[in-house]
């Protein structure tokens, strides 16, 4: 077993997890972990707050952030880690998911009520607006708490889906672009995974991967709680051929999803692979 | 430990994987250690959030299976690893054999035509995966070893149970045919001898198969005492001094198991499989053509389909082939010794299936009289077997398919392996062999497809081999062929004729002729 634990791929309440920032601190630091780093969807927020709860001794933090992107070819999840989170390059990024997620939101329930007639009060159109990250779920329950709709899979799935977006999404250069110029690593999040429930095999996996080197893409995530023995070894193999740096992380929601913190399969493996040796080196993390 | 079988249906993606994560953690509450097994009937839909809902339990249970995975969740499974992790059981297709025609039945089960070219073999027991699975191992044996049989393709579900899927084309039982055309006696007793001589000609690798032997005499050792005057240890002593063979017996060997399909004889049902001496084979056709029917002559009408008398009459007309004799007196010092067994072995399944006791007039009683007395006469169960030629064990027949390859080069090299052959000449005959039997598949036929015969000779004094391909397409010479000009390179190379040079090569001799329409090849080698 390795003796070093690492946790790169966590969400707190900034995003979709439920552990308030400091909360997560606390974990960490009572389970005893080396390294660990917050990677909040589209935002970065928890990192201020984490690094003034650091005492001495305490885990060392990466700065992080998963970014969600998407194009023609599906979706994608780029993590980035180490950078500034005060750079102008990653605010934009930030900022320009959030306006086209506020885009969406808004022609969203705009199509559900002008398609289907669906009517909400303005205070509840207002309250999702007012959210950091609104999405499909947050319409789906208004309309199921209106019974337009009897579960939230019907509603988007009949209803939410049927305005489909195609140049309102972030696009995984942009994301890697953004983080490589504020100073940071561009990683592929459960690089099989895709957008986090795609199944991206084989030859695709590959196409894809190489594309996003081109574009500045320089590690991904081959530890991952949600991959198999064939899955990790099969993204070791691509780390490998293609040179890229290696990371592990769980995607630790909280009490939203039912993933262990810490739970990264790397253990099992037992040893460091060179990519993520060389991981932390650039980082300047001695372990 | 129990199972504890848990329902996964729908679609498991990310919008519903969490509350199907939770319903299943909530019918595992407090189940303990157990074999979690997610049954996957009605799963149409697995994304990578149900797979790591699957993962996470497995990390909890690690002895989750998944069971009845159809076909395109299957391959998810096994592309992300899924299938290296646990155990993923495929769903069985479901065949219905309702109003089908039942064309065979057994003590196990019944086989029934589901269409024109397909016959399913249905098991009663309650582990028929596991016979099944059994089968299947025995016969691709017996066909690597030269047995010509039917291997299933496909298991499925029947009702409650599992069956075997054949293609059989055509294919009619002996026993139909001795019953519907009784013109076709004498070929029926010829064909069914040279299979039963085939099979008892071939040798089997040690270990591969069980002896038959100790079936035999562990139903010896339940009625032996019931015979007086130590007759039962006589008959034990005598079944024990039957010499062992590594020679393959069929174990139920009768004329609804050979089946004519097209213009091929096949033998079926290959469970009972077994090394042994012929008269274990031979009092077992006994009792299946007279020693059941004894009591009960109608009885082989319901089962073989043809009376008694034919019934009779084709076991003597086998026996006296098989022995080669025409001489009564040496036909009845064979079946005496078959008669021992026979009857043993109808004693002990009366007693133990009907429970009779052995008084004069009850069926055991009389089988045991007739035990008694052929026993006073008997000394050996042995008989000579120099008349079973060696010959069928060289040949293998079949389909002039690339799929074949490997039965061909199996074939061979179990002959190889039998001379002591070294491993550097096997795979240089591997080669030749690979070479010529993969042209007759690609060329012989061509469009069409067709059999190839493929026979192996050892010779001694010096230690040979001699392989004979022959086919039946259309007139070739391979050898005609010009050897390619090995000095240029390969993009500069006239296209084909590497393969047969490579086996002029490696070969010591290679010789062709055309003859009674068949094309045949034989190479030779020293070994």
């Amino acid at each position: 077993m390795l003796p070093i634990k690492i946790d790169l791929h966590i969400h707190t309440n900034v995003s979709d997890g439920t552990d308030k920032p400091e909360e997560l601190l606390s974990k960490v630091r009572d389970a005893g972990f080396d390294v660990f780093s917050v990677t909040d969807h589209d935002a970065v927020k928890a990192g201020a707050v984490i690094r003034a709860g650091l005492k001495d001794g305490d885990p060392r933090f990466i700065q992080g952030a998963e970014f969600s992107c998407q194009d023609g070819d599906g979706r994608y999840h780029i993590l980035g880690y180490g950078f500034d989170p005060d750079g102008e390059a990653i605010k934009n990024v930030i900022e320009l998911g959030h306006s086209y997620r506020m885009k969406k939101t808004a022609e969203r329930i705009d199509f559900i009520t002008r398609e289907f007639g669906f009517e909400f009060d303005k205070s509840e159109i207002d309250a999702i607006l007012a959210l950091d990250n609104p999405g499909k779920p947050h319409i789906a329950k208004l309309m199921q708490k209106h019974g337009y709709a009897g579960s939230i899979r019907e509603a988007i799935s009949k209803y939410i889906n049927g305005i489909r977006f195609t140049e309102e999404y972030v696009r995984p250069e942009q994301a890697i672009e953004g983080i490589l110029k504020s100073g940071g690593i561009p990683v592929l999040a459960h690089p099989f995974y895709g957008g986090g429930d795609d199944l991206i095999l084989a030859d695709d996996m590959e196409k894809r991967l190489i594309r996003l080197i081109g574009a500045g893409l320089r590690g991904i995530e081959a530890f991952y709680s949600g991959f198999s023995v064939k899955l990790r070894n099969e993204a070791l193999g691509l780390a490998k051929k293609h040179d890229l740096l290696v990371t592990a992380g769980s995607d630790y929601h909280g009490e939203n999803k039912n993933i262990k913190l810490g739970d990264t399969n790397l253990a099992e493996y037992g040893k460091m692979p060179e990519g993520m040796k060389r991981f932390f080196e650039i980082l300047d993390i001695g372990l | 430990m129990n199972d504890k079988i848990i329902k996964i249906s729908g679609r498991i993606d990310s919008e519903n994987a969490a509350s199907a994560e939770q319903r299943i953690l909530e019918q595992l509450a407090g189940a303990g250690d157990v074999v979690v097994s997610l049954d996957a009937s009605d799963l149409v839909y697995i994304s990578s959030a149900g797979l790591r809902v699957i993962l996470r339990l497995k990390k909890a249970y690690p002895k989750l299976k998944i069971t009845n995975v159809n076909a395109e969740i299957y391959d998810i499974f096994d592309m992300t690893g899924f299938t290296e992790m646990m155990t993923v059981e495929k769903a069985y297709r479901v065949v219905s054999v309702e109003g089908c025609d039942v064309i065979g039945e057994g003590f196990n089960g019944k086989v029934y035509r589901i269409d024109k070219d397909n016959v399913v073999k249905t098991y009663k027991n309650a582990d028929a995966l596991a016979e099944i699975q059994h089968e299947r191992e025995v016969a691709k044996l017996a066909l690597i070893l030269g047995v010509p049989t039917a291997i299933s393709y496909d298991v499925v579900r029947v009702g409650d149970s599992y069956g075997s899927v054949f293609e059989l084309l055509n294919a009619r039982s002996f026993a139909k045919i001795l019953a519907k055309e009784p013109d076709k006696f004498e070929w029926c007793v010829t064909e069914y001898v040279k299979m039963l001589k085939k099979i008892h000609s071939i040798t089997v690798p040690e270990g591969r198969l069980p002896k038959i032997k100790d079936k035999t005499l562990k139903k010896i050792s339940r009625m032996k005492d019931t015979l007086p005057d130590g007759l039962g240890d006589k008959l034990y002593g005598m079944v024990q001094a039957i010499p062992d063979t590594d020679h393959m017996v069929h174990g139920d060997f009768h004329t609804k198991n050979i089946v004519l399909a097209g213009d091929e004889v096949l033998v079926i049902d290959m469970d009972t499989l077994s090394t042994g001496h012929p008269i274990f084979d031979l009092y077992l056709m006994y009792n299946a053509y007279v020693g059941f029917y004894e009591f009960d002559h109608d009885a082989v009408l319901s089962f073989q389909g043809f009376d008694y008398d034919t019934s009779v009459r084709f076991w003597k007309a086998c026996l006296s082939a098989y022995l080669g004799t025409k001489d009564e007196k040496k036909i009845s010092e064979t079946e005496d010794k078959i008669h021992c067994l026979s009857y043993a072995y109808m004693i002990d399944r009366d007693r133990r299936y009907n429970g009779v006791s052995a008084n004069e007039d009850s069926h055991v009683g009389i089988f045991t009289a007739k035990l008694i007395d052929v026993l006073g006469r008997i000394d050996s169960l042995d008989f000579e077997l120099s008349e079973i030629p060696k010959e069928a064990e060289k040949e293998l027949e079949t389909d002039a398919i690339t799929d074949n390859l490997d039965v061909v080069t199996d074939f061979v090299n179990a002959h190889l392996d039998a001379a002591g052959c070294s491993l550097k000449t096997r795979s240089q005959i591997d080669l030749a062999v690979e070479e010529i039997f993969i042209n007759i598949a690609n060329y012989a036929y061509a469009p069409n497809t067709g059999k190839a015969v493929v026979r192996v000779d050892l010779k001694k004094d010096p230690d040979a081999v001699a392989i004979t391909f022959s086919d039946r397409g259309i007139p070739y010479d391979p050898l005609k062929k010009p050897d390619p000009d090995v000095a240029l390179a390969a993009e500069e190379r006239e296209i084909g004729g590497l393969g047969i040079f490579l086996t002029k090569k490696v070969m010591d001799e290679v010789a062709y002729e055309y003859k009674n329409g068949q094309n045949i090849l034989t190479m030779t080698k020293k070994l």
